[in-house]
């Protein structure tokens, strides 16, 4: 049974990682020109830019998204069920969406710039949202501090109570028990959120462009819009790989320190301040519902009911039913495909070929396409010099391309939230099971698979929205009649008609929340 | 559950269907709100049903090179003349110039060798603050790299592609040297950094950061709609000069097209007077046939003399372009 799991993983693993595979390989044939003309012109550029852009979402991301996991977890405070659940929410808001309202709202022509040079008159106020840094890693921080919200607040309810308990009363300082107990003490969940959300920022694209910032996938786009190659798109592309390798190894120092077991679920808190002090509280987690969730909502609710009633027709059905399918084929795949990856044996090599394959992740939607796109002409080539026929085609007669684009590029979301939850799982169970001579298809039946089911919930949960979300590699691999709700929004977005837009972005947002509520409700009980 | 993988095979087979013989596949580049009209009134007309995938220009473009002869696709429509030239750089076209689109298009609106065809016109001209400045004071694109024009400069990015088809045209009037100094003085002039958006530069203007920028006119036209009593105006530029820039939304037959037959037809009819009033009515683009009268509320915006560069050479002449924008810091 071990043996069947490993050399599936391996072929697997194989299959998936072929689009990075030909990324890499553009490094046979290099274009010298162009990437000679980047390396001289652009490159220092963009690698300071993004890296401010990294570091920062990175510190944002892991101390809002763990602040507000210990406070839903461990303190009593007005509203707290509420803003336990609704705080995952603002993870079904698209980024390019909150960017695109935030810029409308605080931009130079905004509602707030105008409210203070008409109010208080001071014509010469001028804040130009695109002159730095800190309005782009601030957005991002809002779209993206769920990732680490989310594994944060699971790992925070499964750890012993008493540990922070004990910790109180040690210290008087309670920054001192969140910063030096609680935040260390899920160090694994926090790291793995964070490094999702930093490929979420490696790869994204909608945000960036919306500021005219310049990070490393505008010079992937510049390579490829610009100078028409996509071969120096996919060699800048590359390099977003070994970024990426680089961070998973820090993650695996961060994990290699100590060993954290799961125990049962706590639903007991260990604050309970007293009079202003919760309202003061309360205050940290509404700022962030206000800014992440209320005020997107709102105006996509505001630009829409001008528009709703002449913008909804059957189409939104059609749009609404092809994002069900597509989500309900590839996360079934994924999951299954990610279950074995955890499942398979703890060794070196294989380790590394999972590690290897789970990087698809960082690549820019458009540029996994690319090397898919190689892929198949490689293919159709070989089957040719092979005497067979060109069948590159037959590729995209049917969505089964899409799918293994979300499979390629999301499965690395559900391998991590099984993988994360398979390593708090006492081994005492699998040896208990393996002493009373147990198979392996038992023990993978009646331990691993009931106690990974937190894991598989989350992991169907963030696939799910990523694939309602995800915008490039859907616009260019889908058939003909496979439009989704997130392809709507851009159509008429891109096209300045952003009342209409919000009418397919807010039923997909809805369409988020509803998957979140319904995967939620199979989890825990509050 | 065997039910249940019945449906979706079945889902798997009408999505990638062929079953009807009288029809003709589109890529588009232009978004579907604004060819589904189109087609529909098509259909209506000929009976030829259409089937179309809308996508990125340059993405489709990546996509038709990969699914190379055998693709389903007949006709790619796209927008702007650099990537039109560029399709058929690629070799993704093959020549159709029948008598009906000779007749209907201009020359300068088409590839010399028939690869590809412009279909409808988008000027990329000024817009001002009627407030702030008269139109006396306004002449070409050139003029905008003024120093009267410091910090009341807005612009969209340089890494839109209509961007990098204006300053080709005017590498292509003007010579590289010049073009440069007009880049370079825009880029001085500018009161912000460059927005991702031509709506974005409207509202900059209209909110005060800015009296003057560049944008495509039909944005104009959606805007004025919604606004019509904003101080925002066009001004066609160059109307002493070279005639303001016209860049255009068009389309070609696929070299590989397996119904080239109704792929002519659909790229006729598309130049036809009925299609072209339908382009006008849907997003106020300027009709390729200039025998065709335009709508009241565009005649508003007056007559433009229109420059007559071929727009090929605007493809030939973008990747120059890119480079000068990068090198004076055009973000």
């Amino acid at each position: 049974m071990q043996k069947a799991i490993n050399a599936s993983v391996c072929l697997i693993a194989l299959i998936i990682s072929i689009p990075i595979i030909s990324v890499l390989s553009i490094w046979i044939f290099p274009n010298q020109d162009i990437w000679n003309y980047f390396l001289d012109n652009l490159l220092l550029d963009l690698l300071v830019s993004s890296g401010i852009l990294l570091i920062f979402v990175a510190i944002g991301v892991a101390l809002l998204g763990t602040l507000l996991a210990y406070l839903v977890v461990f303190v009593e405070f007005p509203m707290r069920k509420f803003f336990s659940i609704s705080l995952f929410l603002p993870f079904a808001i698209p980024s390019y969406v909150l960017g695109f309202i935030y810029l409308g709202i605080f931009d130079y022509s905004g509602y707030v710039q105008t409210f203070f040079r008409e109010y208080f008159n001071i014509t010469s106020f001028n804040f130009d949202l695109r002159s730095n840094s800190i309005p782009i890693i601030l957005t991002f921080i809002l779209a993206f501090y769920p990732y680490v919200y989310i594994i944060a607040r699971a790992s925070f309810m499964r750890q012993k109570i008493s540990i922070i308990e004990n910790a109180r009363l040690l210290t008087k300082s309670n920054l001192a028990v969140f910063f030096k107990v609680a935040m260390p003490l899920i160090r694994p969940a926090i790291v793995a959120g964070v490094l999702v959300a930093l490929m979420e920022t490696l790869a994204d694209f909608g945000l960036v462009s919306l500021f005219n910032y310049n990070a490393w996938t505008v010079a992937i786009y510049s390579a490829w819009y610009d100078f028409r190659s996509i071969e120096v798109a996919a060699q800048l592309s590359s390099l977003l790989i070994i970024v990426i390798f680089f961070l998973i190894y820090l993650e695996k120092f961060a994990r290699n320190k100590g060993k954290h077991y799961s125990y049962a679920i706590t639903n007991r808190r260990i604050y309970h301040p007293k009079g202003w002090r919760k309202y003061l509280i309360m205050f940290i987690p509404l700022f962030v519902f206000i800014f992440a969730l209320a005020i997107p909502i709102l105006q996509l609710i505001v630009w829409s009911t001008e528009v709703i009633f002449e913008e909804l027709n059957y189409q939104y059905l059609n749009l609404l039913f092809s994002s069900f399918i597509l989500i309900f084929i590839s996360v079934s795949i994924i999951l299954l495909l990610s279950l074995l990856l955890v499942l398979a044996s703890n060794n070196r090599y294989l380790n590394f070929i999972i590690k290897f394959t789970t990087i698809g992740y960082a690549l820019p939607g458009s540029i996994m396409v690319i090397g898919i796109l190689f892929a198949i002409t490689n293919i159709s080539n070989i089957n040719q010099y092979f005497g067979g026929a060109s069948i590159n085609h037959l590729f995209f007669s049917s969505i089964s391309l899409l799918i293994f684009a979300y499979v390629a590029r999301f499965i690395t979301i559900s391998y991590r939230s099984i993988n994360s939850v398979k390593k708090q799982i006492k081994p005492v169970f699998v040896e208990n099971a393996k002493l009373l001579n147990g198979k392996k298809s038992n023990i993978i039946f009646s331990i691993y698979i009931p106690m990974l089911k937190s894991g598989l919930l989350a992991g169907a949960l963030l696939v799910s929205v990523d694939i309602l979300k995800e915008l490039p590699a859907t616009y260019i691999l889908r058939s003909i009649g496979w439009d989704t709700l997130a392809i709507k929004t851009f159509e008429l977005s891109a096209e300045g008609l952003f009342q209409r837009a919000s009418v397919p972005s807010l039923i997909m947002v809805l369409f988020g929340f509803f998957i979140i509520f319904l995967l939620q409700k199979f989890d825990y009980k509050y | 559950m065997k039910k249940i993988i019945g449906f979706f095979l079945l889902l798997w087979l009408l999505s990638s269907n062929t079953i009807f013989a009288n029809e003709v596949t589109v890529y588009s580049a232009r978004k579907e709100h604004l060819i589904k009209p189109l087609f529909e009134e098509f259909s209506k007309d000929t009976g030829i049903k259409v089937k179309y995938l809308t996508g990125k220009g340059e993405t489709l473009i990546e996509r038709l090179k990969t699914e190379g002869k055998n693709t389903k696709a007949d006709l790619f429509i796209t927008v702007d003349a650099g990537n039109l030239w560029y399709a058929g750089n690629q070799g993704l076209f093959q020549p159709v110039a029948t008598n009906i689109i000779k007749s209907n298009v201009a020359k300068h609106l088409r590839d010399e060798n028939g690869l590809w065809t412009g279909l409808s016109l988008r000027i990329r001209t000024i817009v001002y603050n009627s407030d702030k400045i008269t139109p006396s004071e306004l002449s070409s694109y050139g003029d905008l790299a003024n120093k009267k024009w410091k910090n009341r400069l807005c612009l969209r990015t340089s890494k839109k592609i209509y961007n990098k088809s204006l300053v080709a045209s005017i590498i292509y009037n003007k010579g590289e040297e010049k073009a440069q100094k007009i880049v370079k003085g825009w880029v001085d002039n500018l009161s912000s950094i460059p927005k991702s958006k031509d709506s974005h530069v409207m509202d900059a203007i209209i909110a005060g950061q800015c009296d003057v920028g560049i944008i495509n006119h039909y944005y104009y036209g959606a805007f004025v709609d919604k606004n019509p009593n904003t101080p925002l105006k066009l001004f066609w530029a160059n109307q002493n000069s070279t005639g303001v820039h016209v860049n255009i939304s068009g389309a070609g037959v696929l070299k590989h097209s397996k119904n080239k037959k109704n792929a002519i037809r659909l790229l006729e009819w598309l130049s036809s007077a009925k299609a072209q009033n339908i382009y006008l009515n849907l997003n106020k683009e300027y009709p390729i046939n200039q025998n065709i009268e335009v709508s009241k509320d565009m005649q508003k915006w007056g007559a433009f003399i229109q420059d007559k560069m071929n727009l090929s050479n605007v493809g030939r002449l973008q990747l120059e372009s890119v480079l000068l924008m990068q090198k004076q810091g055009y973000k």
